[in-house]
Order: structure tokens, then sequence, then C-alpha cells
């Protein structure tokens, strides 16, 4: 049973509910003969029924889904901590180029030294831009990420001889891979509860910091949208109790080209180009995690490791204190190498400009919804800022209902209650690459919406989305009974 | 600056609204001696537009690239064909420059084509279900692994050496400070897998027994009675596979009684790049979908109805379990599951199999065609084999001559595991060979051993 399609806005069944094409719908190259006869002791018995759609239909089929979707392309999308910011074209141009996209990953190293050189020159400008001269940029993901970098930790703390060092330190207000990759490398988490300002509370640090203590995992600026001001002074505290500070960079927009998270003493930072460094989110990924690290922590940094050696680039595939492979290639070279033509638009000459609109950006919008709106913790934010519903949910109105008449209006919501440290937090994040006008059409819908609270005119609000493809989705049931494929006998 | 709107007036403007004296203003509370010149870091100078393609073009023409050779290497990735309608569809705006689907009313597109990609996964693997991607192969075995412990809640974890080296070494790296034991069990005999010492390895304190299939060498084995003996330990089996267009043509991961089944999905659309973006695909019986990691998308209803997806079972997940989440994982492959969608929506059943079955033509043609002095692996192969020569000289004269002609004859074994001796050959073939290419090989093969 298909629903009924009204002008152009198309319903479009699943690949399941097409009628098979001509089975030789896909012409082929290579060595056709029959199937070697070592072989049939191993063929497959049931056919896996996979959809066959001819060229024009598989097009029409994705392009249909595609426009179902909201892209940074599509308009403003103020996901906060996600730093949704828009992705140059060229960048997608360069990447297709043969002699990179169409490389093996085990080429001889002498037909691969364009590759190795751009990757070394990423390496080298992510070790500069934040201050930790040392790079490697295997990590897929920011969680990965972190992943690696508290087993570098890890290691270096087994090199001094500190193994009883297992406990990690995580302020409430962090993303929940901090715990979640902590735990992953044996790690003991320990939650440091915020200051009322949203800060991370000196006191609660220097109760929890002791000789069974590994690391502290920060997020600066951190996930209220707000610097840590004592940042000298909390590495300084750190470190004199022989632990090490790892850097969350997720937040780095705030600080590109203005500021280093090495100069403040940070040892260890995941820094998520597909966030800063504008590579695409994809609908969830691929990203990139590289890590920059100090000294003490170089000589662990995983393998392979990409070397200069005169005019040529080589990868070393081994070193005795190496934390060793963490993925199975040097990186999601893809990834990295859009975040080198973003950071080669900018230049050293420009770089700094992400960092100053970005914040500019920001506190724009809370200087416009600062009174329509409650703003928990006070003061200049950095890169995003935090509201809460706590006006609105004097008249009915959560969070939630707000996100989802925000689609109505034309916008991506923001970030939804997270961080957890308050309640109904609102993130949004505007990014560097948006204009006063987008911010105005956004801030003036979230005035809008403000309003119809205050005269509790609200049913809008509660039933939104009503434009978007679908109205909302019952996601308990998705939970409760999971459906996660298609069946193969189903009725179509 | 081409890619920020503000002009000077606007920032001015902006600023004057908040009655703030300057940009850098809203940085004060970042110490000041924390705060840079602009200009003063070490990196290239702004380049434009034009001089980014120049540069980028320039490396690009440095290197060698399966597009102006003929590509014989393996181990994990491979030069497949890709119809041009894949990096269209995944070229387009909506799809490439979306967030991860958390806001589903105006994030069909990814779901349903999430959707479509688990459900296809699950058919061609035989397997019931299908997540919505890990990074690679190698992080999708150490999630495998993982899984397989909180499973059966125990601890030893057993790996085939015939399961690629790097797969292998990036699980081991996973769990090198979680409680239990995670092993290499030896089971190479000839370059090719001998269940009867995994099985002789396995006891009851054994999660999960990890193997290759087909192998890390291409060969094929009757896993049977590993099934049988992996039931009478009540561990569970994870079949491990670095193409999974195998098994268009091949028995299946669920048909051969995996409890778990993960792999490389880069085969499914996606350029080999270098190493990535790849895919990792992870699959497993249904029974065990609450111990899943990564996010996962079903099928519902919105409030009038109507079909529609979402992310689900997320209290599985970081943003909600934290530290007892089943994996930190937030961001995966999603781009690459559309892609993978797309191609094996163009090629169907049948298009599948003739991947897989012009792979194995090919190499099949190469084997029978090798002069005396060059050994294949005696194994039942799929489309990759080891060829071991009389001493590591000869082998790397033939892969220099065959540079020369523009051939990437194989990886040299020892680059991927030190272990082995340094006169083998991994091969590997793909449709992308024709029949001349094969013929290229050969003569610059027996003409090389004659040279010496």
């Amino acid at each position: 049973m298909h629903a009924i399609t009204t002008a152009i806005k198309h319903e479009e069944p699943l690949l399941f509910e097409h009628q098979h094409a001509d089975e030789k719908s896909i012409s082929l190259p290579g060595v056709v003969a029959d199937t070697p006869q070592h072989l049939q002791a191993f063929l497959r018995n049931e056919v896996a029924m996979i959809p066959s759609l001819s060229e024009p239909e598989v097009v029409r089929h994705f392009v249909r889904l595609s426009q179902w979707n909201y892209g940074i392309e599509s308009g403003f999308y103020p996901l906060g901590s996600c730093t949704m910011k828009y992705n140059p074209r060229v960048n997608e141009t360069v990447v297709r180029l043969p002699g990179l996209a169409q490389l093996h990953p085990d080429q001889p190293e002498d037909s691969v030294q364009g590759v190795l050189g751009l990757l070394f020159e990423l390496q080298q400008s992510l070790g500069e831009i934040v201050g930790l001269p040392h790079v490697t940029l295997q990590p897929a993901a920011g969680a990965h990420g972190e992943l690696v970098g508290m087993m570098l930790i890890r290691a270096a703390l087994n090199a001094r001889g500190e193994q009883q060092r297992t406990k990690v330190l995580i302020p409430d207000s962090a993303h929940g891979t901090n715990p979640a990759s902590a735990a992953l490398c044996g790690m003991q988490c320990v939650e440091l509860k915020s200051r009322p300002d949203g800060r991370l509370d000196l006191i609660a640090l220097d109760a929890a910091l002791g000789n069974d203590v590994a690391a502290l995992m920060l997020t600066n600026p951190n996930t209220a949208g707000v610097f840590e001001e004592d940042i000298a002074e909390i590495c300084a505290r750190v470190h004199a109790a022989g632990a090490f500070v790892y850097g969350d960079g997720a937040n780095l927009n705030a600080l590109v080209g203005v500021a280093r998270p090495g100069d403040m003493g940070i040892d260890c930072l995941h820094i998520n180009v597909h966030k800063t460094f504008s590579t695409p989110h994809g609908g969830g990924g691929p990203g990139g995690g590289p890590v920059a690290v100090c000294d003490e922590l170089a000589r662990f940094l995983p393998t392979p490791r990409i070397e200069r050696d005169g005019n040529t680039f080589c990868l070393r595939h081994t070193d005795e204190e190496s934390i060793g492979a963490m993925l199975g290639s040097i990186g999601q070279t893809g990834v990295l190498l859009r975040a080198l033509a973003y950071i080669n638009a900018f230049g050293r000459d420009y770089l700094h400009h992400i960092a100053e609109d970005a914040v500019l950006n920001a506190n724009y919008i809370l200087h416009r919804l600062q009174h329509a709106y409650h703003v928990p913790f006070a003061g200049f934010c950095k890169h995003e800022c935090l509201l809460t519903d706590e006006k609105q949910a004097a008249h009915g109105v959560k969070t939630l209902d707000i996100a989802k008449r925000l689609i109505d209006c034309g916008f991506h919501p923001m970030t939804v209650y997270f961080p957890l440290i308050v309640h109904g937090a609102m993130l949004i994040e505007p990014t560097e690459t948006e204009s006063r006008a987008t911010l105005d059409a956004f801030c003036d819908a979230m005035l809008d919406i403000a309003s119809q609270c205050e005269a509790d005119n609200t049913d809008a609000l509660h039933d939104a989305p009503v434009l978007a493809f679908r109205q909302r989705l019952d996601e308990t049931v998705a939970a409760r009974k999971p459906v996660l494929t298609w069946p193969k006998k189903a009725a179509t | 600056m081409r890619f920020l709107p503000h002009t000077d007036a606007d920032r001015t403007a902006m600023l004057a609204a908040m009655d703030v004296p300057g940009i850098r203003a809203l940085f004060a509370d970042i110490p000041a001696h924390f705060h840079m010149d602009a200009g003063s870091l070490n990196i290239t100078p702004a380049l434009s537009e034009a001089a980014i393609v120049r540069k980028f073009t320039a490396a690009a023409e440095k290197n060698r690239h399966a597009g102006n050779t003929r590509c014989f290497l393996g181990g994990g990735t491979y030069h497949h064909f890709i119809p041009a309608v894949v990096d269209y569809i995944i070229s387009r705006g909506e799809f490439l420059t979306a967030y991860t689907p958390y806001q589903p009313e105006i994030s069909q597109g990814t779901l349903q084509a999430l959707f479509e990609f688990q459900s296809m996964i699950a058919r061609l693997t035989g397997m019931d279900v299908s997540n919505a991607s890990m990074y690679d192969a190698a992080t999708s075995v150490a999630e495998a692994a993982l899984m397989a412990r909180r499973i059966s809640r125990r601890t030893r974890v057993l790996i085939a050496d015939t399961v690629n080296p790097r797969y292998r070494a990036v699980a081991h790296h996973y769990l090198r400070y979680l409680p239990g034991d995670h092993d290499d069990v030896a089971a190479t005999v000839n370059f090719a897998t001998d269940p009867a010492m995994l099985i002789a390895a396995i006891d009851d304190q054994t999660a999960c027994v990890i193997v290759q299939f087909p192998d890390f060498y291409g060969s094929l084995y009757d896993l049977a009675a590993l099934r049988a003996a992996c039931d009478s330990h009540g561990c569970l089996l994870v079949l491990v596979f670095s193409d999974i267009t195998a098994f268009g043509l091949l028995e299946s991961p669920g048909a051969l009684g995996a409890d778990i089944a993960v792999g490389s999905g880069q085969a499914l659309g996606i350029p080999m790049g270098f190493g990535g973006p790849h895919l990792g695909v992870l699959t497993c019986k249904k029974k065990y979908v609450r111990q899943m990691p990564g996010r996962v998308c079903g099928m519902t209803t919105d409030k009038q109805g109507k079909r529609g997806f979402v992310l689900t079972l997320s209290t599985r997940e970081q943003h909600i379990r934290r530290e007892k989440a089943t994996s930190n994982i937030c961001s995966n492959q999603g781009l690459m599951c559309t892609a993978a969608a797309t191609y094996m929506a163009s090629l169907g059943d049948v298009g599948l199999a003739n991947v897989a079955t012009r792979c194995a033509a090919a190499l099949n043609m190469l084997v029978i065609a090798l002069p005396d002095a060059v050994l294949a692996a005696p194994a039942p192969h799929f489309h990759e084999t080891v060829l071991s020569f009389a001493d590591v000289h000869r082998r790397d004269v033939f892969l220099r001559a065959a540079q020369q002609e523009h051939i990437f004859a194989g990886i040299p074994l020892e680059r991927l595991d030190v272990s082995i001796e340094a006169r083998h050959l991994l091969v590997s073939t793909t449709e992308m060979l024709e029949e001349q290419d094969i013929f290229d090989f050969i003569r610059i093969l027996e003409a090389s051993l004659c040279m010496q």
C-alpha cells in the first residue's frame, strides 16, 4: 500500500516495494568465465533478494529520499556542540581527483608521495593550531580520538610505573562519549559536579585529585558554551597531582586561531575535523578525530606514522613504545584532505576569523534572545549559547515543542536536553558561516515562539511540526518492538 | 574571506547592537597571555579556490592510482567498479551535509536509506539484523569481541591467526586494558585456516572464536565442526569478512552459523581512498540486538499513522548510558551506508553474483597460468591468494618489473604480518581486471624469473 503523493512532494516506497527490474540492468567489466570448480562446495544456497532497479529508478528513488532531508546546504543548522558549518564544494572536488580517491593503502610508498605530503602538512598544521606538536591522523571520529588519547595517557603512566592511576575525572557537563571512552580504556569515571555558574569547581577537583587519578577530561569552552577561565590553574593542579589533562576538542571552533589549548596546559586533545574544519557530517559520519599531544605522550602515538625524511615521506609501521594501530588504516584520508583544504582556504592570514565570527554570532543570538528565554549562566558565551525552557514551561511548553516548532518555521532545531546540568536545555551554535540575515530570521522565529507562549497561544507548538515530511514519530513503539529490517516475505 | 558572509559593516553593527567595543572583547574570559596575534600561526598562507585546486591536483599527479595502473592489491581494500550514480547520490547536499538524524521529521531521507541499508546487509550476510555502520572492518572486529564478552559474560577472546593481521592488532589494542585474555590462536596451515586447531583452543571461559571467511589469505574452509564446538562450549562464533561482495556467490555468514558477522563494506561502491572513509559492517542474530554497539534505525509511524523511521534502541548508547554504554561510538560512517545502499540497489542479486564470479574467475585464470617456479596456496580460494617465490629477491624483481609496466602486482606479505618470511605475495583480483591484465601479469612474471 503506497501513500498518496500530493503535488511534487513525493512519497517514495522502500526499494523492496519497487518492481524488480530486468536482471541484466548493470554492465560489468572483467573476466567472464564459469564459477571455478573449487568453489562449488562453498556456494550460496539461498538467494539474498537484493532488489535490482534500473539506473533511472535508482536515481529517482534516492533523489526523492534526499528531498526528505535537511542539510546545512538547505538552511540554518544551529546544533550546539555539533558545529554545523558550510562544507565548501571545492573540497568535494579535490578529494575526488583520481590521484587521491583511487589509491590503495598498500601501494609502494614511492607511488603515493603526493597524498603523504598533503597528510603530513595537515598533521603539522593541526599541531600548530592547537599548540601540541605531535599529531596522529588515525582516529576515525571524536570518540575514537578520545579512546586513543586515554590509551596514550595510560601508556605514559605505565611507563612512569604508575599503573595504579585508573580514575578519570569528568565534569557532569561532558559529552557522553567521555565516560564511555574512558570506560572502554578500563578506567573508572568520577563525575565532577559543576559550579552554579556552569564551570568546573576547583574545590571538587582538589577533593577528587589523588595518586589514583590518571586524567581530567575537560571540554573548553565547555558544553554550556562558557570558557573555563581558571584553565591555567586547573591544569596546574592536575599536573601537580601527577595526572594528565585530556582536552575534548569538540568546541575548538571557539578558539581556532585565537588561542591554543596546548598553551593553556592541555596535554592531549582530539580535534573533530568534521566540526571545526568543515568536513561534511554525511547524516552521521564519516568524521575524523586526529589527536594532538605534548612531548611526553609523543612516543606512544599509534602506528603507522607519517614521517618526513628530507623531500620524501614515509610510513613507519612499527615502534616499540607505540600503542599500535587503532584503525585498519592510517586514517579517513578523504575526510582529512577536506580538512586541509579548509585550513588552506583561511591560512595563517584569516584562520582567526573562524573563531571570531563564530563567537560573534553566538553572542548576537544570546543578546537577542536573553530576555525572552531563561539564560542559566550569565556573561558572554563562546561559540554557542545555552538557554532553557524555564519561562515557557510555565505556559506548558517544553524544549521539545520549541524545537519542533522551529522545523515549521524552516530551521533545523538546536541541540535539546544537553548539557544535562540544566533542565530543558537548548544549546544553539550558529558557526562562522551564517549571515546576519539568517541569524535575525532565526531569532525572530524564536521570539515569535516565546510570545506565543506568553499569550498562551500554544496549540501550534504542541502539534509541531505539521509542515515537515512527517509529523512526530512514535519512538516508544520503535524501541519496544524494534523493526530493523524489511522482511523478505512482506506483502508489497 | 569567501566562506564568511559578514561584511565589516555587519560585524560593526552587530557589536554595536550588543554594546561591545570589538570582537576580541568577547574573548575577555580567555586570559590575555593566551591570546595570539592574528597571522602568527606557522601554517600555509591563505589560498584562493583556484590555488587549492592547483595544489591538490599537483599532489594527486605525483601519485600512481588504480585508474592509471592495473591493481592486484587486496588485503582488506579492493578496487571494484563503482557506478557513477553512487557518487552522485552521496554528493547531494541533503545527504552529504545533514547531521545524525536526531530530528526524524526532517531526516526521513537518511533514515529510510539506513533502513534499506540495514535490510540489504542483513540479507546479503544472511544475518537477522545489521546496525547503521562502524568505522571500518578492524574496529568492527574489536566491537564484535566486546559484544561477545557482554553476551557470554565471559572474557576470553580467541582470534584465529588467519584473520587479517590489522584487524587482529586493532582488536587486541581495544581489549588491552580490559580484564580477561585475548589471544591469537595458531591455525595456519599452508596459508589456510585449520579449524581443528581453533577447536582445540576453546575452553569454558571462551567468550568467542573469531575467524575470517574467506580468510586473510583468501582461503575457504569448512566451518561446520567449529560451529558445533562453539555450541558445545557455549561460546559465540564471530565471522569476519574483508570483502562483502563475496557473499554474492559464497555461502553467507548466517548460513554458516555465525552469531555475529562483521567486516568491510568498502567493496559496496566506496573508493579505496588511501584507507578511508570505508565502511565497517556489524550484523548479528536478533536475540543479541540489545548488545549491539552503534546506531540503528527502526521503523515506526508518525502521529498521522504514516510510516516513518527513527534512530532507536538508544538506551544502549553513550549519550544516554555514558560509561555503561555498549560502545563509545558516536559519529559513524553514515554517508557510506547511503553509498552502499545505492550500490546494492544498482546491482541487485544478479549483479552482486556477477561481481563475485568475475573476481573469482580472474584469480582462477591467473593461478592456472602460473609458472612452476611460483606456487599458489593450495586451498580453495575466492579472489585472493598467496603466491610463494623461491626467495625475496625473485619476488621483488618481479614486483619492480610489474611496477615498470604500471601494475601493482600484490602486497609483500611481511608488510602486513612481520612474522611471515619475506618471499610471499598477497595477490587479489576483482572485476576491474580484464583478461589482458592477467596475461600481462603472467608475461612479466615469467620474464622476471628468466632474468634471474
